[in-house]
């Protein structure tokens, strides 16, 4: 074969040989596109799809293997992908505190844990920076020995936020404002959520989230072990839980469990329409013990360190702002949250958080919070008043309603929010 | 730009055929390197040597570093981190620390090895994929634009070979072009602002020599990122006889691409567009380098350079060249 030119004359034959001959090739392209597409579609499939085979567990000692599961040491890459559905005003508020507390608080009442940590106003402060984790999908690298040593690094592009806990010592290394906050936390502190991450009161592990989850849910819910699955490339059950009451958005929380150790290493929440609300899982990891400088940090040269007592943080009132802070954050947005101490209504799946409305001149200051255009575009516009532009009027209020989080604010000012519908909104808030 | 010397009365090659050349084709066009070739090509067989494809590959080459155009555009790419530099220096005082502008640029004050990166990501959404779009675009089109194509394809060398070695020197030109950028970027970080140990994304600060092998690492990364661009240039190059139309053509593409994977819309698209994972090469700058990233997007390339390297055999081995 040759494929160079030749010059003979063409007879009929040989143009129509070239013809079919240049159709089949220009199948070639089209061949290797498919297959392509196919194999990248299918290699996760196949990877993926592995039903290992495991002995039978029931649902009461799969779930003691999780909660027994002492697996203190564990390194390795998490995907979090979140579609909670809240509207990107109500985010940018929960990012930089104020009402923050709320929503974050209502985040993990839907597990039925319900925390509600303060919020903390630093560039480089590790609840505003992991807030973000609720909307998206992101990419989390972290790394886990005892109790006493954490690290999370948030993996952006182009650049980098970590947090690194170590004994009483707390550093969040934020490289796009190459800024470090510095946190000497008190032991006691600590020692009162030992399996959530540093500080922050956000799961950011599977492990942390299912730990939430099952240690308060697991009496409320129907509880089964709905096959095996490979997570991260380890053989896993699969635990499902469903509330078994009714008026919780959440229809089913489906949680993997390493077979070998009880590790938790993906946790995924559906909605009760199917959709998926929230996927936290383990593409990598590894059950070895990381590297001790994974968890030593010293601000490098050229970085803005801002310096906090762990006694001027517990002070809730936001004396307590950093002196240098790189970013100009507005003070007092914590002030409202003084008045608008948050508590919880319910138990389990239909946990309702309630607080009031932090007052008009507050709000405003929080709103203003917000960043870039947005926050400036909010910054005449009082929380009320973002309330009826979110919300729909109901009996009692305005309701704000997402995928998950329905949030009812009454007419006297009262939030009442949780993963619930709406009647139990209702019924919480006594409107109904 | 000429392969060939000698120009006979133009002949049509046409789609190549199972006929052996005829003897009267062999003389003309020989690169002293391709002497030894003929004769075994009068005799009807085409040798599928290693030697083969590396004269022809060096002859691409050659070809492609000894134009003006190519000096220019790799003048030009060196002139940006340079500009950048001064830029910085100038404007230290407003620039430091404060957030926004592009990645990297804040810290090249403290540390010119910064300046490699800032570089890098400055010119790889614009800089470099328009001088690439420009080499590859024109690799085959032009030869045609020129009439040169018909030339090139009588020589022994095959469609198949002649497409892998523009292909090889477009490659080529990318890495060339990133070494362009990285270097003197180095230059001119080393000129005007202290050098050291660098900070990575993750905060852990490591020393000169680490930072300079990752920078090396980064740069190859980079080029191989461009490979896919590369495949579409070639096959865009092959569907038409004008250079400035292919140049133009591939320069768009990568432009719209860009477009589309910004659209916040698009994203049940955007992880197949082949701009989307360009800038994952800042993910060697974690402490410990964080490979998915790199790695899918090596991928995408791959499969790019499957595609549409397929795409541009099939029309070139099956096209009529008339010009």
């Amino acid at each position: 074969m040759t494929e160079y030119a030749g010059f003979e004359g063409e007879k009929n034959g040989e143009v129509y040989r070239s013809r079919r001959r240049a159709a089949l090739r220009l199948l070639v392209p089209v061949a290797v596109a498919a297959v392509a597409v196919a194999g990248v579609n299918l290699v996760p499939a196949l990877a993926s799809d592995g039903s290992p085979t495991l002995p039978q567990l029931t649902a009461e000692q799969l779930i003691g293997k999780a909660l027994g599961s002492d697996t203190q040491q564990l390194s390795g890459t998490v995907q979090v992908s979140a579609d909670l559905g809240i509207p990107s005003e109500l985010l940018s508020l929960t990012g930089h505190g104020g009402a923050a507390a709320a929503v974050t608080g209502t985040a993990g009442a839907a597990g039925g844990s319900g925390q509600a940590k303060e919020a903390n106003g630093s560039a480089a402060s590790p609840e505003s920076r992991l807030t973000a984790l609720l909307a998206g999908s992101h990419t989390l690298r972290v790394a886990v020995d005892g109790p006493d040593k954490q690290r999370i690094a948030l993996v952006e592009s182009l650049a980098e936020y970590d947090v690194i806990h170590n004994g009483d010592q707390l550093w969040a290394w934020d490289s796009s404002s190459n800024s470090a906050l510095h946190l000497s936390a008190p032991q006691g502190a600590e020692a009162k959520h030992p399996s959530s991450a540093p500080l922050t009161g956000l799961p950011t592990t599977p492990q942390e989230v299912a730990r939430q989850f099952l240690a308060q849910s697991a009496a409320s819910s129907t509880v089964a072990v709905s096959g095996t699955a490979t997570v991260a490339g380890r053989s896993a059950y699969e635990l499902s839980l469903k509330p078994k009451q009714t008026g919780s958005t959440i229809g089913e929380v489906r949680i993997a469990v390493d077979s070998a150790t009880g590790t938790p290493l993906a946790v995924v929440a559906t909605g009760t329409s199917g959709n998926t609300i929230l996927d936290v899982h383990f593409s990598d990891v590894s059950l070895g013990q990381p590297a001790a400088k994974t968890f030593t940090f010293t601000p490098p040269p050229g970085a803005t360190v801002t310096d906090q007592r762990a006694g001027q943080k517990a002070a809730v009132g936001g004396a307590a702002k950093p002196q240098n802070s790189p970013k100009d954050t507005p003070k007092g947005q914590r002030a409202p949250l003084d008045k608008a101490a948050p508590q919880l209504i319910g138990s389990d799946w239909t946990t309702v958080l309630s607080f009031h409305l932090p007052s008009d001149e507050g709000s405003a200051a929080v709103t203003g919070t917000a960043q870039g255009a947005k926050g400036r575009k909010l910054s005449g516009l009082s929380a009320s008043s973002l309330v009826k532009s979110l919300g729909k009027p109901v009996a009692g209020g305005e309701l704000i309603s997402t995928k998950v989080l329905n949030i009812l604010v009454t007419d006297d000012g009262r939030v009442y929010a949780g993963a619930v519908t709406l009647p139990v909104l209702q019924t919480a808030a006594g409107v109904k | 730009m000429s392969q060939a010397e000698v120009a006979p009365p133009a002949p049509t090659v046409s789609a190549p055929k199972a006929a052996p050349v005829s003897t009267t084709v062999a003389a003309p066009v020989m690169e002293p390197v391709m002497e030894p070739m003929a004769a075994s090509m009068v005799a009807g067989v085409r040798p599928q040597t290693a030697a083969g494809f590396l004269a022809l590959f060096r002859n691409e080459i050659t070809l492609t570093f000894r134009r003006t155009r190519t000096i220019a555009l790799l003048g030009l790419l060196a002139a940006l981190p340079v500009l950048l530099g001064v830029v910085v220096k100038i404007q230290t005082g407003n620039l430091h620390g404060g957030p926004g502008g592009p990645a990297f640029i804040a810290q090249v004050t403290q540390n010119g090895l910064f300046l490699v990166f800032a570089a890098i990501t400055v010119a790889l959404p614009v800089f470099l994929p328009m001088t690439v779009g420009v080499v590859a675009g024109d690799s085959i089109a032009g030869e045609a634009a020129t009439g040169t194509l018909r030339y090139l394809l009588v020589a022994p060398a095959g469609r198949t070979r002649l497409l892998a070695a523009k292909f090889a020197a477009a490659m080529a030109f990318c890495w060339a072009a990133t070494l362009a950028v990285a270097l003197s970027a180095l230059a001119t970080g080393a000129a005007l602002f202290p050098m050291g140990g660098m900070t990575l994304l993750s905060g852990d600060t490591i020393g000169l020599g680490g930072a300079l092998l990752r920078a090396v690492l980064i740069a190859g990364v980079v080029a191989l990122s461009l490979a896919g661009l590369v495949a579409i240039g070639l096959f865009v190059s092959t569907l038409t006889g004008s250079g400035i139309a292919a140049m133009a053509t591939t320069v768009g593409l990568v432009i719209l691409v860009q477009i589309l994977d910004s659209l916040p819309q698009l994203q049940a698209i955007q992880p197949w567009l082949f701009t989307d994972h360009w800038l994952t090469f800042a993910d060697l700058l974690r402490e410990p380098m964080y490979w998915d990233g790199v790695l899918h997007n090596l991928g995408l390339q791959a499969l790019y350079l499957a595609v549409f390297g397929s795409a541009a055999w099939a029309r070139l081995t099956s096209r009529d060249i008339t010009a």
